[in-house]
């Protein structure tokens, strides 16, 4: 028989990843090897025979994996394994599978797997790593220089102003002054013909003395250079300076889709971090301060087109926050005077962690030297309501719970924020700590670092090896699990249930950050930023090389996919949220998706075992 | 149909042949006869002929694929082009063999040889099996010089009665083995040939196992009828 004619059964194969990285003989020898069954719902369970071990690959149906204790571990449908663990390890697993829908199964037999393996290293690699699942993928992370890859798209106009080529100039200049634009796309039977720009309105109609009747194909820029959206920005500037022009119509398809003017581009550079935080700088009024903090969501939408390193975004827009924070802090203190004591203004939560995103409230407090009298009193409730209807004006809304300086609750001497902290981690109760998981990430953005080091070492003194404090810490971050990934078109709790969504931040990225918390207080670790808590958990050997980098790993995976998603969600003009639909996804991107949760799943289970055994 | 009626025409059927390859396969199914359908083994057959009609048309190709355990086993699935008299003609653009394919064939007795030594001790299962069965038994009469009957699960008559038994209205093309398969939400195999479509009729035995069954073990005679 030739393979050739298993046709149907070779194409699903050489669909599905890693058997898509096998050459076309491999794959016939793979193919021609499978046995093929099917598992119906009325026995309830696939027979898995411990003498027997295959890999299973789901052709159709349904079927869940579940462990000794009866835990849901995952869904498969169409294009999942399950049996690779026996197959790799030759170990007995206790994991049944059940039936949920009637199916067919491919089984592919051990020994074929074997040289499968020895054939192609992605095939071992990918059943190794969904094993020990581990993840690797730093490569596709690195940042980039941001002019030279980012996108033209990102930094276009949309809904370019368009007007037919019979209209008049005058008409022409009406639509412009109402869009306030400097240009207009010229449309000929839909299809773009030219570009009329008010250079053009100035040196061939007022200058050559024409009056606003003139047709605009008289006056227009006839065929003008074009790009299309996902041309390089640094392609565009090339065009633009060899032809010196500074208006770019952008077509995909032959359709108008925007125009890329040369401010465009200013602006975009401008919105780079540095700069920006230079500007921020410079300003002397709140007005100025707002108006400069209208780049932020361009800056976040730049670094997401160049692909930078989700921790690095997190970081760089974090700096930017306590530029303006800080910034705010001077300007109201020209305005009431010097502070009658020393103070520090605390950032919390995701800015304490410095993983901030789009749309972020504000977490902050303030630290004052000592007990303040009734004028000390006044002066810093005037300056952090000053600071902080500052930071509300610049995008930063007011907290929901209200954990701001401006709130006399969170604006404490260092013996109250000491006595506070201790009160957190003495009398753990359920609710106080999830209110108070927020204020363990801290961070001094403002005022002398010996006052904040002298609260950050009492708390963390406090903290270390607490074991009752600990356990209800990890208690508390258990309340979450990582959802299980998809199944068919479908994102399912670990319960089972459906869901609209992976929601990234509260089932991914916000149970690694409560993670590393407990790790970190345990072992009275200073940082607060998720990424340098695992290093240094590594580093003091508290967590293993391998798990740490593990995890590591699934934060940037998870925060990546979370910021990539928001950037599709800008571009398609949808409400920014965390939640990702899975089925626009490749299935190497599935795959290593779940395996990030299933990191996530892991690092609760350790950190349940460490912290709460012994209660 | 009753067990007995069936191994006694197997038992006749036995003592007649007069060829030993023959008589090995009716006794060979004789003793399948006692067991589930689960543990038979079977092999799933399909033809492509030139027409419709086994006294004037011809066996073009065959494909086989064993089931054992319950698994179809595609490293023993073969296909076997079968040569003919004349041209494939206008049954080209149904089956896709032209008359060049033919080149690699074997002769009509060298297929019915190696199908008759594959067939032995399992149970033939095919969709709707009366028009294969006619092709193959004027096949192998013509070989062995005597008449020679065949017996065959028939996925189509399965389908038809269950069904029926469910008081469907039988739609036109609704017992097809494509449309069939969709009932049972296995997966449709775009490309035909004899062998994918040999798999296919054993994959939807499958499901209809487990959907007779419901989980216990189903006799094979249960399904031959």
């Amino acid at each position: 028989m030739d393979a050739s004619e298993l046709q149907p059964i070779t194409d699903f194969i050489q669909g599905l990843v890693p058997f898509d990285t096998l050459s076309n003989s491999t794959l016939d020898r793979c193919c021609k090897s499978l046995s093929v069954g099917y598992y119906s719902k009325a026995s309830a369970f696939v027979p898995l025979d411990e003498t027997d071990p295959q890999l299973y690959i789901v052709r159709s149906g349904a079927f869940e994996v579940r462990n000794d204790d009866g835990e849901l571990l995952d869904r498969l449908g169409e294009g999942d394994y399950f049996g690779f663990p026996s197959l790799l390890s030759g170990e007995k697993v206790s994991n049944r599978v059940r039936i949920l829908e009637d199916g067919l199964v491919y089984h592919l037999d051990p020994d074929t797997f074997d040289y499968l393996r020895v054939e192609s290293r992605q095939f071992d690699r990918f059943f190794n790593r969904a094993f020990a699942k581990r993840l690797r993928h730093q490569a596709r992370f690195k940042a980039k220089e941001l002019t030279t890859t980012s996108r033209v798209s990102s930094l276009m106009s949309n809904n370019p102003l368009i007007i037919d080529i019979n209209a008049s100039v005058s008409d022409a200049a009406k639509k412009m002054r109402e869009a306030r634009v400097s240009s207009v796309l010229v449309i000929d039977n839909h299809k773009l013909c030219g570009i009329l720009t008010d250079r053009d309105l100035r040196n061939r109609v007022l200058a050559e003395g024409q009056d606003g009747s003139l047709p605009v194909h008289q006056a227009m820029t006839t065929q003008p250079k074009v790009l299309s959206s996902n041309a390089l920005v640094f392609e565009a500037m090339l065009l633009m300076s060899e032809h010196g022009i500074h208006h770019l119509p952008i077509v995909d398809d032959e359709r108008a889709v925007g125009v890329l003017t040369s401010t465009d581009i200013l602006r975009g550079q401008s919105s780079q971090p540095l700069l920006l935080i230079g500007e921020i700088e410079r300003q002397n009024s709140l007005d100025s301060l707002i108006s400069v903090s209208k780049q932020i969501p361009l800056l976040l939408q730049n670094l997401i087109s160049a692909d930078a390193r989700a921790e690095e975004i997190g970081r760089v827009l974090t700096s930017v926050t306590d530029a303006l924070t800080r910034r705010l802090i001077i300007l109201n203190q020209k305005l009431l005077g010097e502070a009658p004591m020393a103070f520090c203004w605390l950032a919390f939560g995701s800015q304490g962690r410095q993983d901030q995103a789009a749309c972020s409230d504000q977490d902050n407090g303030l630290l004052l030297a000592h007990e303040p009298d009734e004028a000390a009193s006044g002066y810093f409730e005037a300056l952090t309501k000053a600071v902080c209807s500052g930071l509300d004006k610049c995008g930063y809304i007011f907290c929901p719970g209200d954990i701001m300086a401006q709130n006399p609750k969170w604006r404490l001497s260092l013996s109250q924020w000491q006595s506070r902290f201790a009160s957190w981690v003495n009398t753990p109760e359920p609710k106080a700590l999830m209110h108070a998981s927020i204020f363990f990430d801290m961070r001094s953005v403002f005022g002398p670092t010996s006052l904040f080091d002298s609260l950050q070492d009492k708390v963390l003194a406090e903290t270390k090896d607490n074991d009752i404090f600990l356990a209800g810490m990890t208690n508390n971050s258990l309340v979450e699990s990582p959802p299980l990934g998809f199944f068919k078109k479908f994102v399912l709790e670990r319960d089972g249930s459906e869901v609209k969504g992976i929601d990234l931040k509260h089932k991914g990225n916000a149970l690694i950050n409560d993670i590393a918390r407990v790790y970190a207080l345990s072992a009275g670790i200073k940082e607060v930023n998720t990424a340098k808590r695992i290093r240094v958990l590594m580093e003091k050997d508290i967590i293993n090389r391998k798990d740490a980098l593990n995890l590591a790993d699934a934060h940037e995976f998870i925060a990546h996919m979370r910021l990539s998603n928001q950037g599709y969600q800008h571009t398609h003009a949808m409400p920014i949220s965390n939640y990702l639909q899975p089925k626009h996804l490749s299935s190497l991107v599935r795959h290593q998706l779940r395996d990030a949760f299933k990191v996530v799943h892991d690092a609760q289970s350790g950190i349940k075992l460490k912290f709460t055994r012994s209660f | 149909m009753s067990r007995y009626l069936l191994k006694s025409k197997l038992c006749w059927r036995a003592f007649r042949a007069e060829d030993q390859a023959l008589k090995t396969y009716y006794h060979g199914q004789q003793s399948l006869l006692e067991l589930d359908v689960e543990r038979a083994p079977l092999l799933a057959i399909d033809l492509e002929m030139t027409g419709l009609d086994a006294q004037f048309d011809q066996i073009l190709s065959i494909g086989i694929v064993p089931i054992e355990k319950g698994r179809l086993i595609l490293s023993k699935a073969e296909h076997k082009l079968v040569k003919i008299e004349g041209s494939v003609g206008q049954s080209a653009t149904i089956h896709g063999i032209l008359d060049h394919h033919l080149n690699s064939a074997v002769s009509p007795e060298e297929a019915m040889t190696w199908f008759l030594e594959r067939c032995q001790g399992q149970m033939l299962v095919a969709h709707h099996s009366p028009l294969d069965l006619a092709f193959l038994q004027k096949g192998l009469s013509t070989h062995f010089r005597q008449r020679v009957t065949l017996m065959a699960i028939d996925t189509l008559a399965i389908e038809k009665r269950r069904l029926m038994r469910q008081h469907e209205v039988l739609k036109e093309g609704a017992l097809r083995l494509g449309a069939s398969r969709a009932r049972y939400g296995l997966p449709v195999y775009a490309a035909h040939n004899a062998l994918i479509d040999a798999i296919a009729c054993g994959e939807l035995l499958l499901a209809q196992i487990s959907a007779i069954g419901q989980g216990e073990s189903v006799k094979l005679t249960e399904l031959l009828a």
